[in-house]
Formats: C-alpha cells, sequence, structure tokens
C-alpha cells in the first residue's frame, strides 16, 4: 500500500515535470530567467485585459500596442500608423497595413474596436484612465469619443493594457491546458504555445509584420530567488536574466563572457513626511533630513551602481526630470547649521539634538518587498545621526496599515512614476490632497492649482512645464525628498544580442533577439 | 482500536475549527488585503474606488465573522473558495501542488533516516571515540546552518562549481530533486543524529540492556533486538514532530529551487494576503499534522511495551 | 566478585571525575561567552554601528580582521556586538518554550483525562499551525522588535516540549520504581519532582539545547520577515540573512555570523551533553 502510494505519487510529479517540459525544437533556443513573471507581480498568463498581465503579453513579444516609448519615452506610432485628435474630445487613429494576428486573421479597425471595447468592459484601471464614451470602427481606422477632454489618451493607449488582440481567438488559453492560465492571439514576435504561471513557452512568429525574427524558440521562466537567478545564469541554464539583486552583478560585471545592458526606469525612490507629526512640522528638521542623505553613495555603495541619485521624481531622460528642478545636495554642515538656528542643539552629549525637552527623533517607515529600501533606511540612518538626528526604522510588509494610522513620520517608498511616458500619473497618485499614496497628508495649495491646469493642457512643452513647476512647489517645501532612480538591468550571455532595457520596462523580448 | 481512532478523529474537528478560526482572525489582525497589495505590488496606484470596488466583489467589505462563516461552509461543501489573486480554484491548486511537496518531504524524511540513524547509533556505541566526534562536530555544522544557507552552498558547490546538479527544478525530475531534498535533509540528519545518539546511549545503559549483557547477550544482538526497538520510539515521535515544521519548512526551499509545491503557494499567498489560500494551507496542514500523529500515536502503542504491557516490560 | 565490584566503583570514580572536569571546562567557555555578550560594547574594537562607505566590503585584512559589510562597518565589533541580541534573546526563547512545555506536559502526562485532552489539543492546534502564517500574524498585531519575535516562537514552540514531556512522563508513570513510590505513600508533587522530573530531564535538555541552534536561526528568519531586531542593530542571524546573496563575492559577511553561530551552538550543545551525563542517575561506566 505505501510502496503504491510512493510509485502513485513520483508518477505524479513526473507527470507534472513532463507536462511542463519545455518543448525544445530544432533551432536557435534561449532561455530566460526573470524575476518579474508571476501571480505575485499580478502578470500571470498573457490576457492584456486581465489586471497587470498585459506586461507579459509586451515584455515577451506576444502583444503589441498601438503607440510604443522611445528610449526617451516619446511616443511613437506601434500597430497604428498615426493620429489626430480631431476636437477636445474625439481623436481618430489610422492603422498599420498588413498585420495580421497570430489566429491569422488581420488586424483591422473592427478588431481593434472589439479588443478595446472588451478591455474598457472588463479591466479595472483602463476605464478610469481613459474615460472613453465610445468607439466607432472604420476599415483601417478606429475614432475614440471621451467623456471630457483627455490629452493623454494616446499616452495610455500605450500602456500594456492596450495590447491589441484577437477577440475572436479569445483569452481564456489554448486547448487543454489545464491550468487556464490564459493565452491569447496577439500581433508580435512570438506565439505562446505554453503558459503556466511560472514558466511561457514561445515559438517564432513566422508572420511577423515587422521583419524576419531571428530565434525559433523562447522559454521564460520565473525565479523567485535572486541567487538562483543568478547561479542559473552562472551554469548556462538561462542566457539572460531579468531581476538580478544588485549584489550579484559583482559576479558578472567585467566578464567577458556576461553582457550588461541597464537603463534608468521611472521607477523612483523617494520619502514623504508626515505633516500629521509634530515634529516634522518644523520646516528646519524636513529640510536638514532632506540634506542629510547621501544620494550619490546609496547609488553607487548600496545599489553598486544601479541606482542613479534623483532630484525629481523623474529621470533625466525626462524634459522634465532631474537636471529641470533644484533640489538640496547631501550637505551634513549646512544641515546642521540649519538645525542649530532653528533651535536644535544637543545639550546632553548623547549625539543626538533636543529642542525644549524634545529629543530630535523620527520615525522612518518602510517595506522589505523592494530590497533598496531598508539599505537606504540603514544607510540614512547612519548620516542622519552624524547630524543629530535619531532615526527610527520600522521596516514591515504591513506598512500600509500603519502608514493608515500615521505612526511614522517619514514613509518612504517607491513608484513607477511615468508609466505611461507622461507626468500627470505621479501627481495624481502622490501630490494631491486626496490622493491615494500622499503619505505626507498635506496638501501645497501651488500643486492643486498648477494640477488643475496641468489636467488640461493637451501641449506637451507645456505638460513638462508645469510638471516641473509642481515638483519644484513640493521640493520648496521639503514635503518630499526624491534619492534614487533605479537602474533596470538585463544580463545575458555574451553571445545574446539584441537585448535592451528600456526605461518604461515594457519591451524585454523582441524580434532583435539573437543568439549567436 | 477502531473507537480510539474514531474518538481521534473526533477530537480533530475542534482543532481544526480553532485553527481556521486562530488563522483567520490573525490574518485580520494582522491588516493589510489582497487587494491592496496586488495593486502596491504591481508598483503602480489606483483609485480608491477601484481597491473598495474589488473589495467588496471578495467580500472583504464585510464583518469578520461573517466572512469567516462564510469560509467555513463554503468548507463544508468542498469549495474552499477561489484566489484573490489569480482567481482559480484553491482546492485544484491545491491537489495539483500537494504531489511536489509530499515527494520533497518524503525524500527528504528517507534520505534523514538513513544518514540519522545509522549515524547516531554508531556514534553513540563508539562513544567518546574519534568517530564519534566527527559525526558530533558535522552535525554541529548541520545544526547551525540556516537551511537557505545549506542551500546556497549546495548549490555553489554542486550546481556552479562541479556542474552536476540543475540549479532549479528542470524536466530531470530526479535530479532535480536532489538539492532540495540535501538542503533539508542536512539539518534534519544533524539534529535527529544527535537524538539517537542521546537515546541509544540512554537505553544502553538502562537496567534491561544491562541484564542482557549479564546474560551474556551478545553485544551486536543487544544493539539489533533490544536497543534499535525502542530507539524506534523517540524517532517516530521525532519524525511526527518534524512532519509539521518540515511541510512548513520546504517553503524557503521551495522558493530557492523553484520546486512547485505548496509551500511556495503559501509563501506567495501569505505575501499577498491571499486569505482563501493562507486558509486552506493552514487547514490541510493541519490535517496532515493530525493525521501524522494520530498514525504515530497507533504505532507508540504497539511499539512501546512499556505502554502496552503496562510494568513488566523490563 | 566483590573485586569486579570494587574495580567498577573505581571507574565509575575516574569517569565521574572526567565528566566533572569536562563540566567545568564547558561552563567556564560558556561562561567566557555570556560574559563577551554582556561586555560586548567595551570588547568591539570600531564602533559596530560606524558606517563608512569608502571601506565597503573590504575582505579581512589587518585593519578588519573579518572585513567589513556593505555599509563598511567592521564584521568582527559586529559579531561581537550581535552576541548580545543573539544570545540572550535565544536562551530566553529556549528557556521560556523548555520550561512551559515541559510544565504542561508533566501535568497531562500524569493527569490524564480530560486536562489531558483538552491541553493536547491545544498543542496540537499550536504545533499544527505552520509557523510561518503565525509569525507575520503576529507581527502584524504586534509589530517588530526582539520581543515580539520571542513570543511569536514560544508560542508556536512549546507544544513540541510539552509532547515530549508528556510521552516521557507516560512511560515512566507505570514504571516499577514509581509505582513502588507511590506505594510508599510519596505525595504527587513529592513524585513529579523527585522522581519524574530528573529522570526525563535528560532527553528534554538534549532537545532544549539542540533547539537553542534550530531557535537562533528562526530568530534570524523573523528578522528577514521584519519582525526581528530593528537596524541597525547587530544580530547574527539577521547579518546571515543580509549576507547571503554575497556568499559569492564577499563570502566572510556570512562567514563571520555563521562562524559565531557555530562556535555557540557547540559550546551549549556539549555543555548540554555533559550536564546530561553528570545528572543522569543511572550513569554507568559510559560502555
Amino acid at each position: 500500500m505505501k510502496k503504491q502510494l510512493i510509485t502513485a505519487l513520483l508518477f505524479c510529479a513526473v507527470a507534472g515535470g513532463i507536462m511542463s517540459a519545455a518543448v525544445l525544437a530544432e533551432g536557435k533556443t534561449f532561455v530566460y530567467g526573470t524575476t518579474g513573471y508571476g501571480v505575485q507581480m499580478g502578470d500571470e498568463g498573457l490576457n492584456p485585459h486581465n489586471n497587470y498581465s498585459g506586461w507579459s503579453a509586451l515584455r515577451y513579444g506576444v502583444g503589441e500596442t498601438l503607440f510604443k516609448y522611445n528610449d526617451n519615452m516619446e511616443l511613437e506610432p506601434w500597430l497604428a500608423a498615426d493620429y489626430e485628435f480631431v476636437d477636445d474630445t474625439t481623436v481618430k487613429i489610422n492603422l498599420r497595413e498588413g498585420v495580421t494576428f497570430s489566429s491569422g486573421r488581420a488586424m483591422d479597425g473592427e478588431a481593434v474596436k472589439e479588443c478595446l471595447d472588451h478591455l474598457l468592459a472588463v479591466h479595472d484601471r483602463a476605464p478610469g484612465d481613459m474615460k472613453i464614451e465610445s468607439i466607432e470602427a472604420d476599415e483601417m481606422s478606429i475614432t475614440i469619443h471621451t467623456t471630457e477632454p483627455c490629452p493623454a489618451i494616446i499616452n495610455y493607449l500605450g500602456d500594456p493594457y492596450g495590447a491589441i488582440i484577437d477577440m475572436q481567438y479569445g483569452t481564456d488559453g489554448v486547448e487543454g491546458d489545464s491550468a487556464g492560465t490564459a493565452n491569447v492571439a496577439g500581433t508580435g514576435p512570438y506565439i505562446a504555445t505554453n503558459v503556466t504561471e511560472t514558466q511561457i513557452d514561445l515559438i517564432k512568429n513566422e508572420n511577423y509584420w515587422g521583419g524576419d525574427v531571428k530565434v525559433d524558440n523562447v522559454i521564460v521562466k520565473t525565479f523567485s530567488d535572486a541567487s538562483s537567478l543568478a547561479a542559473s545564469l552562472q551554469t548556462g541554464y538561462i542566457q539572460g536574466t531579468y531581476g538580478l539583486s544588485y549584489d550579484s552583478y559583482a559576479l558578472f560585471d567585467g566578464n567577458p563572457e556576461y553582457t550588461i545592458n541597464s537603463c534608468a526606469t521611472s521607477r523612483c525612490f523617494f520619502g514623504q513626511f508626515n505633516y500629521d507629526s509634530e515634529i516634522v512640522q518644523d520646516e528646519a528638521v524636513r529640510k536638514a533630513i532632506t540634506m542629510g542623505i547621501d544620494r550619490e553613495g546609496f547609488c553607487t555603495v548600496l545599489m553598486e551602481g544601479r541606482g542613479i541619485p534623483a532630484k525629481a521624481a523623474f529621470p533625466s531622460s525626462f524634459s522634465y526630470g532631474n537636471e529641470a528642478v533644484t533640489a538640496p545636495d547631501y550637505d551634513p554642515e549646512g544641515a546642521k547649521a540649519i538645525l542649530e538656528e532653528a533651535g536644535w542643539i544637543d545639550t546632553d552629549g548623547d549625539g543626538y539634538r533636543e529642542k525644549d525637552g524634545q529629543k530630535l527623533a523620527v520615525r522612518w517607515l518602510t517595506y522589505p518587498g523592494r530590497l533598496e529600501q531598508p539599505k537606504l533606511a540603514e544607510y540614512a540612518q547612519a548620516t542622519l545621526k552624524d547630524i543629530g538626528i535619531e532615526v527610527d526604522v520600522n521596516n514591515t510588509e504591513d506598512h500600509l496599515s500603519i502608514a493608515e494610522s500615521g505612526a511614522y513620520d517619514i514613509y518612504v517608498s517607491s513608484l513607477t512614476t511615468a508609466p505611461t511616458g507622461d507626468p500627470e500619473y505621479f501627481f495624481t497618485t502622490c501630490a494631491l490632497e486626496n490622493s491615494a499614496k500622499n503619505r505626507s497628508n498635506h496638501k501645497i495649495d501651488a500643486v492643486e492649482e498648477l494640477y488643475e491646469k496641468l489636467h488640461q493642457e493637451f501641449d506637451k512643452t507645456r505638460r513638462g512645464e508645469i510638471a516641473v513647476q509642481m515638483q519644484q512647489a513640493m521640493l520648496d517645501e521639503s514635503a518630499i525628498f526624491f534619492v534614487s532612480h533605479l537602474n533596470m538591468g538585463i544580463v545575458t550571455k555574451a553571445n545574446v544580442t539584441g537585448m535592451a532595457a528600456h526605461p518604461c520596462d515594457y519591451y524585454e523580448i523582441t524580434a532583435d533577439l539573437d543568439v549567436q | 482500536m477502531g473507537k480510539y481512532i474514531a474518538k481521534r478523529l473526533l477530537q480533530m474537528i475542534p482543532v481544526l475549527i480553532g485553527i481556521t478560526f486562530l488563522s483567520f482572525a490573525m490574518m485580520r489582525l494582522a491588516g493589510g488585503d489582497a487587494v491592496t497589495y496586488m495593486y502596491e505590488n504591481a508598483g503602480t496606484a489606483v483609485p480608491q474606488e477601484i481597491i473598495d470596488k474589488t473589495k467588496a466583489e471578495y467580500g472583504l467589505d464585510k464583518p469578520f465573522l461573517v466572512q469567516y462563516a462564510n469560509w467555513l461552509g463554503g468548507m463544508l461543501t468542498g469549495d474552499m473558495g477561489k484566489s484573490y489573486v489569480s482567481h482559480k480554484d484553491v482546492f485544484e491548486m491545491f491537489v495539483s501542488k500537494l504531489p511536489s511537496t509530499l515527494l520533497l518531504t518524503l525524500s527528504s524524511i528517507i534520505l534523514t533516516v538513513l544518514i540519522a540513524v545509522p549515524l547516531g547509533i554508531l556514534s553513540a556505541i563508539k562513544q567518546n571515540r574519534w568517530i564519534d566526534y566527527l559525526i558530533r562536530f558535522m552535525s554541529f555544522i548541520g545544526n547551525s546552518m540556516p537551511n537557505f544557507f545549506a542551500a546556497l552552498v549546495l548549490m555553489y558547490f554542486l550546481s556552479i562549481k562541479m556542474r552536476l546538479l540543475p540549479v532549479i527544478t528542470t524536466d530531470n525530475l530526479a535530479l532535480s530533486l536532489v538539492l532540495p531534498a540535501l538542503t533539508l535533509t542536512i539539518s534534519m540528519a544533524s539534529k535527529y543524529t544527535r537524538q539517537i545518539r542521546a537515546t541509544v546511549l540512554e537505553e544502553l545503559n538502562s537496567d534491561y540492556v544491562a541484564g542482557a549483557r549479564a546474560r551474556g547477550v551478545r553485544g551486536s544482538v543487544i544493539i539489533w533486538k533490544s536497543v534499535m526497538k525502542s530507539s524506534m520510539l523517540t524517532i517516530i515521535t521525532l519524525l511526527a514532530l518534524s512532519i509539521g515544521s518540515l511541510l512548513g519548512g520546504t517553503a524557503i526551499v521551495e522558493n530557492i529551487f523553484m520546486w512547485d509545491g505548496v509551500g511556495k503557494l503559501a509563501v506567495d499567498a501569505i505575501t499577498m494576503r491571499d486569505y482563501p489560500i493562507i486558509q486552506a494551507y493552514v487547514a490541510w496542514m493541519a490535517i496532515i499534522y493530525v493525521a501524522v500523529n494520530l498514525i504515530t500515536d497507533i504505532i507508540y502503542h504497539y511499539l512501546d511495551p512499556r505502554v502496552r504491557l503496562g510494568g513488566d516490560g523490563a | 566478585m566483590s573485586d569486579i565490584k570494587r574495580i567498577t566503583v573505581r571507574r565509575q570514580k575516574i569517569r565521574k571525575n572526567y565528566i566533572k572536569t569536562k563540566l567545568i571546562f564547558l561552563v567556564v567557555l560558556a561562561a567566557v561567552l555570556l560574559a563577551v555578550a554582556v561586555f560586548a560594547k567595551y570588547l568591539c574594537p570600531y564602533d559596530p554601528y560606524a558606517q563608512d562607505l569608502l571601506q565597503a566590503q573590504k575582505p579581512p585584512g589587518p585593519a578588519h580582521i573579518l572585513g567589513t559589510d556593505r555599509y563598511g562597518r567592521d564584521m568582527l565589533s559586529r559579531v561581537i556586538m550581535g552576541s548580545t541580541t543573539s544570545i540572550f534573546a535565544t536562551l530566553v526563547l529556549v528557556a521560556v518554550v523548555t520550561v512551559t512545555g515541559t510544565i504542561i506536559g508533566i501535568i497531562c502526562g500524569w493527569s490524564g483525562g480530560k486536562v489531558d485532552t483538552v491541553l493536547m489539543r491545544i498543542s496540537d492546534l499550536f504545533l499544527a499551525f505552520p509557523s510561518l502564517v503565525f509569525a507575520l500574524a503576529v507581527a502584524g498585531v504586534l509589530g517588530g522588535g526582539v520581543q515580539n519575535a520571542i513570543i511569536a516562537l514560544a508560542a508556536i514552540g512549546w507544544p513540541k516540549f510539552a509532547r515530549l514531556a508528556r510521552g516521557l512522563t507516560l512511560a515512566q508513570k507505570d514504571s516499577p520504581y514509581l509505582m513502588a513510590a507511590r506505594l510508599s505513600g510519596s505525595s504527587t508533587p513529592r513524585l513529579l519532582v523527585k522522581h519524574i522530573l530528573p529522570n526525563i530531564a535528560g532527553p528534554i535538555l538534549v532537545t532544549a539545547v539542540l533547539d537553542i541552534g534550530t531557535m537562533m536561526m528562526e530568530l534570524a528568519g523573523l528578522s528577514f520577515l521584519g519582525l526581528g531586531v530593528k537596524p541597525p542593530m547587530a544580530e547574527w542571524g539577521s547579518m546571515i540573512s543580509d549576507g547571503r546573496v554575497m556568499l559569492q563575492t564577499a563570502p566572510w559577511m556570512v562567514l563571520a555570523p555563521g562562524g559565531a553561530i557555530f562556535v555557540t551552538v557547540m559550546i551549549f550543545n556539549l555543555l548540554g551533553d555533559t550536564v546530561r551525563d553528570y545528572m543522569d542517575p543511572k550513569e554507568r561506566s559510559g560502555r
């Protein structure tokens, strides 16, 4: 009986192993390890209309959007040929000719309308972003009517959820796929043959509109541990990685067998001061803390050069990024002087300053989900100690409920500030009085006024200028401080070409990918 | 015996209800919910209305006791609910992943017994000889190494340096099993070697062994016949005790080696606050645990002459 | 016959002396360890919390015997400083778990019946509760910090000892000598303390001492989840967790705290063994 049970179990496990086995056909194969795919990321499966799965459709070359971002995060037509705002609430988009879905259907206005209608019907974020009232399909164009002026609609169409798929093929997955993880028919260079929560098997799309696809088979495998990801690259089991931890870069940096490709993204680490807490209501304290954080040292040493010091919410590749604003540099002496002037003096000789019997101690709230954040907290603890500020770090998974309760002085988190290449998102999310992530619980009048303007503005240059003014208004109050932008890296074996890190993190596997 | 088993099975019910209620209550008290975490993890923010709407869909806006009652009701009808995150049937998810974890657990238990029993006995009968010292020294090393560290060391030598084994689970199941099983075995075997050594020493010093010796029974016979049998008790108790921690302990190892079992499922669920899966995990672990303990107690009942015969065993 | 007896007695005496010497030696070692833990502050060659990024990740050398960590802090100083938290937290935890577990176990084993059933079901409840879920929940309810980590681990740790003690008590309960003691009219508390406890203390002590290493690891695991020590406090387990990804590039960051845990675990294990040998009423020639 026991033997039978064990045999049965073994059989089950072997069967499971075979089922998930990669289909290793002839031709070039590329195995890609990533920490960015899976249920935890909310992007399992390839159905762009479900949660964040559109990211996977785009990243692994299955789906494509009407517009894409170039390396400067500017929009370019992709499946679209061009577009035109007919009036404030109407935009006409002409589609690219000669594109077919992997299901064989030709992409035309009707197909795109079906896809977007379905997106608006089922997706959680898209309807609120795009404010679409109705869509009309013409032969090779669509016309979108919005309920209110929505200048950012083109940007939102470039969001991964806007990946165009064949709705006749459906979103339920390949036949016989018991896991039920969604497969879709897109227009990209690769077609998925097997989709699970931990792996995607792809084959080359022979009829890709964008030219010849160079690699025949791609296997995307998810990793949940950074050490095994690095080890798998070392053993050659995988030829490319996404999401390698900083500490592992030393293994591959300067080694001719590997190529490191990196790019600053708009993921920004920043801190917000809680204005409900008395101690940081003192502007001198806020300013001193801002000046007491060594961004340069943090980025080069603790992030091992995978971070870029930030002054603004947006990286330098944006016209309204780092260089456009003025923010204080790391200046411990200056910080000390400011505190001194404000009456914070170390009277009892314990190394920390006091004022009116109150010790200069702040509660620093952050969470371990992003590895950089606890490191930043620990580093800032030391540099702030030098200027006489005690930092009590609360690094917990449960940061959200503590943030709600208000038991913190500084909330340090990270956010992709410009997922659609447009500044509005960051301000909507973090800067307004009723923003979901305005952890400073504070209203800055200038920011609120400027936001109204930004929301109505169609001109790109003007939008950028307003974004600069808004960031500056927040920085001038020392309500917020930006520490670092993440340098997203893709490390591959040296014989892999055509794989480039992209500032918006959407495009990884493309038709350019090749293995020599 | 039948009556005894029936009674124990009945006692299982309050334990299961207690555990599930406790975990339900604690996870709620711990704060955070799947919906918020899901959006949080993806790194972008969404308006509060969307979060509230999704919460309402999952019934997360209802009072705590109602939520628990709903869950328990579903559980009794065999419906463990659907994952908040992947929207899949929880029961099916577990059934599909349980064999991997059981395979891993059983392999490491077998490996542990194969290593710990001979080494423990050897160490005891060669007490204070060099072999005893060596075995004990090794067990100290194994004992002071956290699981994840053992995993990395093994990975470094066996995979990266010697290229013998795959780093993560691949199509070759047997080879893939080696690293995770070995990792789990290291700390367990180190612990049990020492426990078995202690037990065997205890037995060797007991009256009945002295008696047998005095009657001229050969040393090896004593070891195999009497000492082994009595030591089995300790070993079985220990193994039963460790089933729980082992099933839970596979989580880290499953995560590192991408072994697709319930441990990994649970860790993911916990970080995501995916209540239905956490609840199912807690319930499954409890059932397995209680079942294993029942079996242990029955074996115990048969094995221990002192318990069964009541006094005249020695 | 009397000759043999005399020789045995002498051998026993020699062995007893040997054990005694060993015991003293190990007690001294453990005392040194505890002294380091108590006076850690004065023993550190550098400030264990002083960061210097220019010195980050330096391998062991004359200036820093055990190298430096990613913040440029001296590893030796951090290992010494970490002994305070690691050793005391672990000892407290093991003590709490062992004492509570043993008391409950003896009560269960001795009284049997309803008390036994109820207490054992409660212990089942905690034993069957996946520790990961429990620890995370405690972290959420009570917040971080060493005390809460100890509470979390103690809550799920005691049943193991309760079951062990119960099993051992059961085995002792019906043994002839206990029957004799019972018949001679000893009171229950006397029986428990005089006869049961010394007889079951050995295996429990061994388990407890072996658990020191495990508990140190578990505390480390909790630091990883944000329930352990708060930064920048030095603690061996969290130092290992922190350095684990650097195993290939900066191995000293893991090996230094790892070595400290190893030495501690070894000393306490050997001490446990020796105490058992010393206390064991049945201790004979050892062979």
